[in-house]
């Protein structure tokens, strides 16, 4: 199951437009470079970039979704039974349909309501370098002791998208960075944590009488 | 012709798109509210079908819900994992005209895979395409019915300002069973 998975993640890259990694990269950049000049705090920047994400997300689930059955995907992308399911297909199929890399899911807890998704590649993350504690006196940044960057989750814009995406198929996560290559950790993780699984319903416009 | 109304709904219920084919004397005399009012009975029963008809399917069974007949008409519905159902009400058993080349693809395909195939069609390559690929699309502030007031609206994403409609149309017509 978890490689006819793959297999389909595969397909979907193959068949999505391309953009030039580099070019990707140095945009994103430069998204947060402005973010941080405007916020100047790294905390609301972080949260500006998942919000940012959350948007992606909310747009990124239809195209998966329908991407994967119009190519006769249906079988990898159905109903997920359980959170392993969907853990397998946000990474195996999402991350490589719109990244075209490879993400490993893992590190179930115990009650099997979190997991961890492990990047071994950051396509955001290409020519960056955080500023260390050492470089205070650096002119680039504008206000604020440039310590406090160290708080900046240069790729918070994942933990939105996978909140965004999971929102629209009824379940609501939480996503934190926990290990970030950027700050001298051997591989990206990204803790998914589900907060509780939204039930159907009609919304207020049936809720007059 | 046999295409009479297609529906657009949010997993709310909300109404994203609406769109008649026909007109009958009865609705002609109906205001925007009564209308508005039946989609609402719409999504209700589409809602109603769908969770019985999941506690009524066995372990593993596909719990999808394809088609609703009466007597005088079919609903077809879609149902997309993100929440999106797609309703179209037809007649029943649409004349399949045969138009050249086209059917020769999915020719062994009944009535149902085709209205099937077809909705999925409208959702992955129209919808998908045209709504949410555009730049003003926001998932919880679409302008859902030209009717209702205009003036509190402005701001928000109008389907009209994207050429859905005209796909849609232009999809829809060139099926066999359209007229």
């Amino acid at each position: 199951m978890a490689s006819s998975k793959a297999q389909a993640g595969q397909t979907l890259w193959a068949k999505m437009p391309k953009a030039n990694a580099e070019l990707f990269a140095l945009t994103y950049g430069s998204l947060v470079t402005e973010l941080v000049r405007d916020y100047e705090d790294p905390i609301e920047v972080n949260a500006q970039l998942e919000r940012i994400g959350h948007s992606i997300g909310v747009r990124c689930v239809d195209e998966l979704l329908s991407k994967a059955d119009s190519s006769n995907l249906g079988s990898a992308v159905t109903q997920c039974g359980n959170l392993r399911d969907t853990a397998e297909v946000v990474s195996k199929v999402g991350f490589r349909m719109f990244l075209g890399i490879q993400a490993e899911v893992g590190g179930y807890s115990q009650d099997q309501r979190s997991f961890s998704i492990y990047l071994q590649e950051n396509p955001l993350s290409t020519f960056v370098e955080l500023p260390t504690i050492g470089d205070e006196q650096s002119s680039s940044s504008p206000s604020g002791g440039l310590d406090d960057l160290r708080k900046l989750k240069y790729s918070n814009l994942y933990c939105g998208v996978i909140r965004g995406a999971l929102e629209m198929v009824n379940l609501k996560v939480e996503c934190t960075i926990v290990r970030d290559t950027l700050k001298g950790d051997e591989l990206n993780e990204i803790r998914v944590e589900l907060k509780e699984v939204l039930s159907d319903g009609a919304g207020d416009d049936y809720k007059e009488e | 012709m046999t295409v009479h109304a297609i529906h657009i709904f949010d997993r709310k219920g909300k109404t994203l798109f609406t769109k008649r084919y026909t007109t009958t004397k009865q609705q002609l005399m109906q205001d925007a509210e009564q209308v508005s009012e039946q989609r609402k009975l719409i999504f209700g029963m589409l809602f109603s079908l769908r969770e019985l008809v999941g506690s009524l399917t066995p372990e593993g069974g596909s719990p999808a819900l394809q088609s609703v007949k009466t007597g005088a008409g079919t609903l077809h519905c879609y149902e997309t994992i993100s929440g999106l159902r797609i309703a179209l009400y037809t007649n029943n058993n649409p004349v399949m005209n045969t138009l050249p080349g086209a059917r020769a693809a999915g020719g062994e395909s009944t009535s149902i895979t085709s209205f099937q195939t077809a909705l999925k069609y409208i959702y992955s390559e129209i919808w998908v395409e045209c709504v949410v690929r555009s730049p003003l699309y926001r998932p919880e502030d679409i302008q859902v019915d030209p009717l209702e007031g205009r003036d509190n609206n402005a701001g928000r994403f109008d389907i009209k300002s994207t050429n859905f409609e005209v796909k849609l149309d232009a999809y829809l017509s060139s099926m066999p069973w359209f007229r």
